[in-house]
């Protein structure tokens, strides 16, 4: 065997939000509210199906049982998997055909997509919990592996993770994290000992049962997981066009253990779409690296290479993300609508859990879905550079506006099913 | 290279209606600022008089020229008539006795006047200026720029005067280049005056310096212990939607019973609005201020919670331009040009009333988005200084004369 070049490991994210209608504050408190717009996320579910998951997912099927050392990992969200009950079953159990071969592994990740490790750890451990479960029943294996909503990355998420009994969690190489070094080799966040309160929550919700001694980190290769996702149809581009052999010979080169492409599943036939090549490119990869030696291997057979390897630290004491240039918070958490409606969102936590009831704890999660706070994003939002958006609304502030209506209907009807803590016991109030 | 420009307008502060005015004081501020020299013709009721502002006295690449005629740009035939039978016959012979003589007079002396001057190019300004354009280009044989900044659909919600339409034509057809204020003006030129896309430049109209140092709220006046305000500010004509604002006022009054609704502005529909108002049973919410002195109008723009323009037809919309220098949030109607410029607002159909008083009630209930759109959407403004736009300006007529 040839271990002189590093081995492959691809990621794909599979994730569709529900959008929200365009509500109104005359909606507020009717009978028959629906946040959602059905028809819009059944359309989007349904062209994108066509374009992407389901060609995509034929080609898959097609290399992994063609090419031996050819494996690949998916992380799937909660409220994709139920719009695939909803609005392509087909879509599943394509899913679940690649699943049936055992070279496919599935990651965990927040049921909802949310950005609840932000705000509520007790939330976040629930949710992915509820996340492994699903996971477990539709693809038979549970998530050995986590990973965050776009890669939302800390120390102390690390930790919760291995505490939540994974073997590893994944994250953006970020430059100014790695200063220099590579991203393919093997990572471990710092070692230290979380808060007693937050131990306390993480070990109420374990999908494992047991807690990890360490926990690996694999982190993305951004510049060759782009060459691909963003710039493989971009005829500015100096690589274009790129051909799988240049690509191969660009990955051969990186050196390292393990090159981590880690990309959306749409970069196939809905971002880059099917003219551009981007099909083709994909069934070649897999033929040149079985010619050259190259295994592609799952998260998971990538971190028990590394463990017999020291692993180097990856220290990032404030959040990481793999959006945008700045690789922060900033496309959901930037602006003052962002942050209020986040704010807003989890003040109502203590009430909708106390309500009980499960229609409103459902709505309440499908709102922390992370979409609906990039869809308020202004970064780019200058008048005359007008950004071109991948948002289903208008607007950032259009997006706000349904957001807060939404969360005005939730609020009344949670304060109608609980009796407020506060009201005066009419015995000791003055008359 | 020193450019030369005969420029023919035909109103301009303090004695102007509408945003014409503002906006070609603002375009000749930003060309002398770009070394243009500019020679500017203007009709004026009392020619002799020196109380004439001559925009900056000091100034000394700018002449101006004052033409002895009644004309305004938002006139009707009818109102013209209505006009000059108030003044001497004797008068009526110097001004012309109805429109099409009074622009026949105004575009013959106009042209006289500066044939002495040599400009580069001729750029005029909106039908009334055109045939002087047409004819002073002729003269000079020099390029022709017609700048348009509202054509007769816009002012008429589509039903124009054929004349008035037959000399806006003329003048597109003989421009060499066409200055539209938007992309949706461009539009109507292209669909409903048959003019070639490719001789069409877009330029919008700039944001003053006087705005961008407009004062902003004070935040402490935000904190909404007084009845929320919404604002209207424009001629109260069919463009300008008063009617579709007062639609939208009482839909908000429903949720908001406690909000006062300023519409100023005057012009020919205050019949309609009144009665309107007693309709709707809006008495109580609505207070109509009449023609506002710009002082006035800042006041106002600084108190409101929101402004709306719900016009049916803008080719640009200064007035959303000074709400936002002023931090007030704004809900647009997106037929206008403004809207092109304007990323922090919302901008909804003007006929879709419904959505316009959701929009203004989300902004009146929700403080974070009221303090983002205050503090966000003024400092975009930076983007369209005066200066700017004409340095666009000026690069066309450096196209022309090439």
């Amino acid at each position: 065997m040839k271990h002189t070049y590093p081995n492959i490991c691809f990621y794909f994210q599979v994730h569709q939000p529900y959008r929200l209608r365009d509500l109104r504050i005359t909606d507020i408190g009717s009978e028959k509210m629906e946040y959602f717009d059905e028809e819009k996320n059944r359309a989007i579910f349904q062209k994108v199906a066509q374009k992407c998951y389901l060609p995509a997912n034929k080609l898959m099927l097609e290399l992994l049982e063609t090419y031996p050392d050819f494996s690949v990992a998916y992380s799937i969200s909660g409220v994709f998997l139920e719009q695939c009950t909803l609005y392509g079953p087909d879509v599943l159990e394509s899913f679940q055909a690649l699943a049936k071969t055992g070279k496919v592994e599935f990651l965990a990740e927040t049921y909802y997509h949310s950005l609840s490790s932000l705000k509520s750890i007790a939330e976040f451990v629930e949710q992915v919990s509820a996340h492994a479960d699903l996971i477990e029943e539709l693809f038979g294996q549970r998530p050995r592996i986590f990973r965050n909503t776009e890669l939302i990355y800390s120390n102390e998420l690390a930790h919760i993770a291995r505490l939540m009994g994974f073997d590893g969690i994944l994250a953006e190489g970020a430059d100014h994290l790695l200063k220099g070094q590579n991203p393919n080799d093997a990572y471990t966040p710092p070692s230290f000992r979380l808060p007693r309160g937050i131990e306390r929550i993480v070990q109420k919700e374990r999908p494992h049962g047991k807690a990890m001694r360490r926990i690996s980190v694999l982190l993305k290769n951004y510049r060759l997981s782009d060459d691909v996702a963003f710039r493989f149809s971009d005829k500015t581009w100096i690589g274009y066009p790129l051909r799988s052999d240049t690509f191969t010979d660009w990955l051969m080169q990186t050196g390292g253990s393990s090159v981590n492409l880690f990309m959306d599943y749409e970069t196939f036939g809905e971002h880059q779409w099917a003219d551009t090549g981007i099909f083709d490119f994909l069934r070649s990869l897999p033929k040149i690296w079985q010619e050259r030696g190259i295994r592609a291997i799952t998260p998971s057979q990538v971190i028990a290479l590394q463990r017999k390897k020291e692993a180097k630290v990856f220290d990032s004491h404030t959040h990481v993300s793999w959006a945008d240039t700045e690789r922060d918070l900033s496309a959901w958490q930037e602006n003052e609508i962002q942050r209020a409606a986040l704010d807003a969102l989890f003040a109502l936590e203590p009430l909708v859990k106390q309500a009980g009831n499960k229609k409103l704890l459902d709505e309440w999660r499908k709102l922390q879905t992370s979409d609906h706070f990039y869809y308020m994003c202004t970064k780019y939002w200058n008048d005359g550079d007008v950004h071109k958006y991948f948002s289903p609304y208008d607007s950032p502030y259009e997006a706000y506006r349904r957001f807060s209506h939404a969360l005005c209907d939730l609020r009344t009807r949670l304060e109608s099913l609980t009796p407020r803590t506060q009201t005066p016991n009419p015995k000791y109030s003055n008359p | 290279m020193s450019i030369h420009t005969l420029m023919f307008g035909w109103e301009y502060p303090p004695l102007h209606l509408g945003g014409l005015g503002v906006a070609c004081q603002g375009l000749v501020q930003g060309l002398l600022k770009n070394g243009v020299h500019v020679t500017l013709v203007l009709p004026h009721p009392h020619a002799q008089s020196e109380e004439h502002d001559v925009i900056s006295p000091k100034e000394h690449r700018i002449r101006t020229v004052k033409v002895q005629s009644m004309l305004n740009p938002y006139m009707t035939t009818d109102q013209y008539f209505q006009q000059i039978n108030a003044v001497s016959k004797e008068m009526q012979q110097v001004y012309g006795s109805d429109l099409p003589q009074a622009v026949t007079h105004f575009t013959e002396v106009s042209v006289e006047l500066t044939k002495h001057t040599s400009p580069d190019v001729v750029h005029c300004h909106d039908w009334m200026t055109y045939g002087a354009g047409i004819r002073a280009a002729k003269y000079h044989r020099k390029p022709l720029i017609t700048h348009i900044h509202a054509t007769e659909l816009d002012r008429t919600n589509f039903h124009p005067d054929e004349w008035i339409y037959g000399l806006e034509r003329q003048g597109f057809q003989a421009a060499d280049r066409i200055v539209a204020v938007s992309n949706y003006t461009k539009n109507i030129l292209v669909e409903h005056y048959g003019i070639d896309p490719a001789k069409i430049m877009v330029v919008h109209n700039g944001s003053s310096e006087e705005h961008l140092r407009a004062p902003q709220k004070l935040t402490s006046l935000c904190g909404r212990k007084h009845a929320p305000m919404v604002l209207f500010l424009g001629r109260l004509t069919l463009q300008k939607g008063p009617i579709q604002f007062l639609e939208m006022a009482n839909k908000v009054r429903r949720f908001r019973p406690d909000t006062q609704f300023i519409m100023a502005g005057e012009g020919g529909m205050m019949g309609e609005i009144v009665q309107k108002v007693r309709e709707l049973n809006l008495q109580e919410n609505v207070a109509l201020a009449g023609k506002v002195s710009s002082a006035e109008a800042r006041k106002l723009y600084r108190k409101a919670d929101c402004f709306v323009m719900p016009s049916l037809s803008e080719p640009f919309g200064l007035v959303a331009l000074e709400a936002i220098a002023h931090g007030t949030p704004v809900v647009i109607s997106k037929q206008s040009g403004v809207s092109e410029v304007v990323g922090h607002g919302f901008k909804v159909d003007f006929w879709d009333t419904d959505k316009m008083a959701d929009c203004v009630l989300t902004i009146l209930r929700e403080q974070p988005l009221a303090n983002q759109l205050r503090t966000a959407a003024p400092r975009s403004l930076q983007y369209l200084r005066w200066e700017n736009q004409a340095k666009h300006v000026r690069s066309i007529y450096e196209k022309l004369i090439r």
